[in-house]
């Protein structure tokens, strides 16, 4: 599923503590970077020669044939607490080991993978997938469609599952099984248009049966897969290593190439800390990064290869909690909205390298997106006092809060510090506590450590009155993952604006299973107009996945679904 | 130190250990939030309320439908046996983890430790009672350098040497030169610690008759500061160590993060944010374990040093 998390990270109180020290080292780094020039010049001379080449990713592709060999030194960010999973951090790992089903091409489009075709019924509940034929996985058993009906077992299991995959489609699940070696079907209990484009993602990549069958602990910390490269070691808060599967041939078709991938292996560093991350890549201990930090971003562009993805899906955005007071009322929710300039916030705290996305119901990148919402709740203070001045908050207290019955107008905002919410994330928050002043919000922000973000502490309606958060996706269909009805027979913990509404529940689950792709559209545009008209999100910014590449490593690239890092491409340029 | 003074040491240090596990324990259960929604929560990148349907078998593996009192003591019985229990998020015995990753931590705060004696004692011997601009400057150094908090001075450290005049690694080096950063990281507000009180000592003590009559011989100045006031002076710093070493552990949980190093500080963050209490009590354990044998070593140092404790 979502988020950039921070398993292992530094606890909120000395990221906080990290934030400001960076700042003052960075300052004192300035002295010596204007000192260090001339001989930072020296050795950069091949650096120099590409400056100006602009970012993308053509940049570094075509000119030379690809080379055998090498490793490659990737610096990541963070370590997630196993290999599979239902988290983002990781499906990255994972695009190593394992082929899915299909892939998604940039747009929406559906590749060929493992599944060389597929078709529907007419009433779009019965799947059938026609495998590649000969696909082995690296312990030598056959990738055939009984290992991948076994997969949807394990995934669908209540005791074993991955809660990221029920989330997709456990509503919608009925069965699977082979029906002869390269022939799967998989049986719905409704229609679901968004499967293949569900299926592209890491979370579905299909692991090897041994595993599955060796119990919980192999499958988090060794998993065995089909795809390009091979785990060799776990080295714990250090690095992941993966040595090229030399058998690989089932590569996506939206590949660069088919075959065994050209370099060696990988060696995969957990650096958590983004001004180690950065200076692994500028003093060649790393050949490419991820997540470049904002502030240097404008000299990465110059020095290095860069690509960014800007991540479908949910953007990040504040859940307002619509089940108790100031934000049941749908006025006062729009009202904060009103109150703060987001768009102008999230330009300054990113160094303008990050969009605003003020769209709350999805990121800018999701197929199906509605642009027509992205200027919704523009800045307009005015509106925000008049609105909160109608809807009884018209007093106001000593501290030049607004009040009503007595009761100060207070917004708890809860964020998980850490890699959540980076440093620039709380420059924003504390520009929106600021503006929302102005308009006599009293926003009280709370850090939260990753042991208790994870832990549930703030996940119940009376811990919180706002929060950030996003869940990445490669389809419209996350709106039901996130808005489907919290109820007490079928509880909903992603909505976390506890936001009730049958009509919204309704139009995105037929959006869901309509057959029509126009009419998709249209619902889709419907339920996001719903969720920004009730103000039960407001949107920030997207979420951003970037890599720095070194020019020496060519061909590296990001996937469209969740933008997984692509390796098995990738080649170092003589 | 005779058989029952062992045995009282002994005694002592099974209630540190004892004292450690509990505390750790407590705290790590009664932290607000479920563990065992955490657990689910950290798998799938989520942070919602999970439904009991989904947390029962996570209670059921490990225990944490039992009470407290009764997770305690199952607790405390494994300890017993020896057994430190298996780390909830890494899937592997507490003992293994631990063993796999001590080595570069021994070795960072050795040094570390190495690196604080040696610009201690060089500074006190070079600027101590050497006139008021060396002696100021001196001290002055020591007192900056024992406020200097390691986040601060890893950062600094590393964004000057290694990132900019690339004279280190800027990470995960276990080599030689990727020693360097980080044990100065540790050593430096170490070596501000000792220097203070060395410099102390030092001083009332070229003011000992001994020392004049020393000079009377006609030894010179260096002979007299190296081999005989130093002989006194270091006897408060090595006291200091004891309690530096396992301080330096503790600073190598940051340190470590700075530098993406090897060793138990970096299991130490994510054991604790994930609250995996096996783990984070026995990397705690471990810590209260260096603290004692740290003091043991002091206390014989000390007989060496000092030719008087011997027969004490």
């Amino acid at each position: 599923m979502s988020l950039e998390h921070p398993a292992p990270s530094p606890p909120a109180d000395t990221t906080r503590g990290r934030a400001r020290l960076v700042g003052l080292a960075a300052a004192l780094a300035i002295a010596s970077t204007l000192s260090a020039c001339g001989g930072g010049g020296a050795s950069g001379g091949s650096d120099s020669a590409s400056a100006g080449t602009a970012a993308g990713s053509g940049a570094a592709s075509g000119s030379a044939t690809p080379v055998r060999g090498g490793t490659i030194r990737y610096g990541h960010e963070q370590e997630p607490p196993c290999l599979t999973g239902g988290w983002v951090q990781e499906a990255y790992i994972d695009r190593q080991l394992l082929d899915s089903l299909v892939a998604q091409e940039k747009g929406g489009k559906i590749v060929p993978w493992l599944a060389t075709s597929w078709k529907v019924s007419k009433d779009q509940r019965t799947w059938t997938f026609t495998l590649k034929p000969g696909i082995r996985f690296t312990d030598g058993t056959p990738l055939d469609a009984a290992a991948v009906a076994k997969n949807f077992s394990y995934w669908l299991d209540p005791r074993t599952g991955n809660s990221t995959v029920q989330s997709y489609i456990g509503g919608y699940y009925a069965s699977s099984r082979a029906l002869d070696a390269t022939t799967l079907q998989l049986d719905l209990k409704k229609p679901y248009s968004p499967l293949l484009s569900s299926l592209s993602q890491a979370y579905f990549g299909i692991v090897s049966p041994q595993t599955l069958a060796s119990g919980a602990d192999a499958v988090c910390t060794a998993p065995v897969g089909s795809g390009p490269f091979i785990l060799q070691k776990w080295n714990r808060g250090q690095n992941l290593t993966f040595v090229r599967n030399p058998s690989y041939d089932s590569a996506p078709a939206n590949a660069k190439h088919q075959g065994p991938a050209y370099v060696d292996g990988i060696v995969w560093k957990f650096l958590g800390d983004q001004t180690v991350r950065y200076g692994s890549l500028t003093n060649h201990q790393s050949d490419v990064i991820y997540d470049v930090p904002t502030v240097d971003w404008q000299e990465a562009k110059a020095r290095f290869e860069v690509q960014q993805y800007i991540t479908p899906g949910t953007p990040v955005r504040l859940s307002l909690n619509t089940s108790r007071a100031p934000f049941d009322d749908v006025a006062v929710r729009r009202a904060f909205a009103y109150a703060t300039d987001r768009a102008n916030g999230v330009k300054s705290a990113f160094n303008g390298v990050i969009p605003y996305n003020g769209n709350g119901a999805l990121s800018q990148s999701t197929p199906d997106y509605d642009a027509s919402l992205a200027n919704a709740y523009a800045y307009d203070p005015g509106r925000a006092n008049s609105l909160l001045d109608a809807a009884g908050w018209s007093a106001k207290d000593g501290a030049g809060y607004r009040t009503k019955n007595g009761r100060e107008l207070t917004v708890k905002l809860v964020y998980p510090a850490g890699s959540v919410i980076t440093s620039e994330g709380v420059t924003l928050l504390q520009n929106i506590q600021q503006q929302a002043k102005q308009v006599g919000f009293h926003v009280d922000l709370v850090p939260a450590t990753p042991s208790e973000t994870f832990s549930g502490r703030y996940s119940t309606p009376d811990s919180y009155d706002a929060q950030p958060w996003y869940w990445t996706s490669p389809n419209a269909g996350v709106l039901y993952i996130v808005w489907r009805q919290n109820l007490k027979d079928s509880p909903n913990g992603n909505n976390e604006s506890f936001y009730n509404n049958p009509e919204l529940d309704r139009t995105i689950a037929a959006a869901n299973s309509t057959l029509d792709p126009a009419k998709q559209k249209q619902l889709y545009a419907r339920a996001q107009q719903i969720i920004v008209a009730e103000a039960a999100v407001v949107g920030l910014y997207t979420q951003t996945t970037s890599l720095a590449i070194d020019r020496r490593l060519r061909d590296v690239w990001l996937e469209d679904s969740q933008g997984e890092p692509v390796f098995s491409d990738a080649y170092f340029a003589r | 130190m005779s058989a029952r003074g062992v045995a009282v040491r002994l005694l002592g240090a099974i209630g540190v250990l004892w004292a450690a596990a509990t505390f750790t324990f407590f705290v790590q259960t009664l932290l607000p939030g479920d563990r065992a929604t955490l657990i689910l929560n950290q798998e799938s990148g989520q942070t919602i309320k999970r439904t009991a349907s989904e947390l029962a078998p996570i209670n059921a593996k490990y225990g944490f439908d039992d009470s407290i009192v009764g997770q305690y003591l199952h607790y405390l019985g494994g300890l017993a046996r020896g057994d430190l229990g298996s780390s909830y998020q890494l899937h592997e015995p507490v003992a293994r983890i631990i063993g796999d990753q001590i080595g570069p931590t021994i070795v960072l705060t050795v040094t570390a430790l190495l690196f604080a004696w040696a610009i201690s004692l060089v500074l006190t011997i070079a600027t101590a009672k050497r006139g008021r601009v060396r002696s100021t400057l001196g001290s002055g150094f020591e007192t900056i350098a024992a406020g200097l908090p390691h986040y601060w001075l890893g950062v600094v450290l590393l964004v000057v040497f290694a990132i900019d005049l690339k004279w280190f690694p800027v990470e995960g080096e276990t080599s030689l030169s990727g020693l360097v950063l980080p044990a100065l990281t540790l050593g430096i507000p170490l070596a501000g610690f000792i220097g203070q009180v060395t410099r102390d000592e030092f001083e009332k003590v070229l003011d000992q008759p001994f020392v004049t009559s020393a000079r009377a011989r006609g030894m010179g100045d260096l002979g007299v500061r190296t081999r005989h006031a130093l002989r006194h002076a270091v006897l408060p710093g090595i006291t200091l160590s004891g309690w530096a070493l396992g301080a330096l552990f503790s600073g190598a949980v940051i340190v470590e993060s700075v530098f993406a190093r090897p060793g138990i500080g970096q299991v130490l963050v994510s054991a604790a944010n994930a609250r995996d209490i096996p783990l984070v009590s026995g990397v705690v354990m471990l810590l209260a374990f260096v603290y004692v044998v740290a003091n043991l070593l002091v206390d014989l140092a000390y007989t060496v040093v000092d030719p008087r404790m011997r027969t004490a």
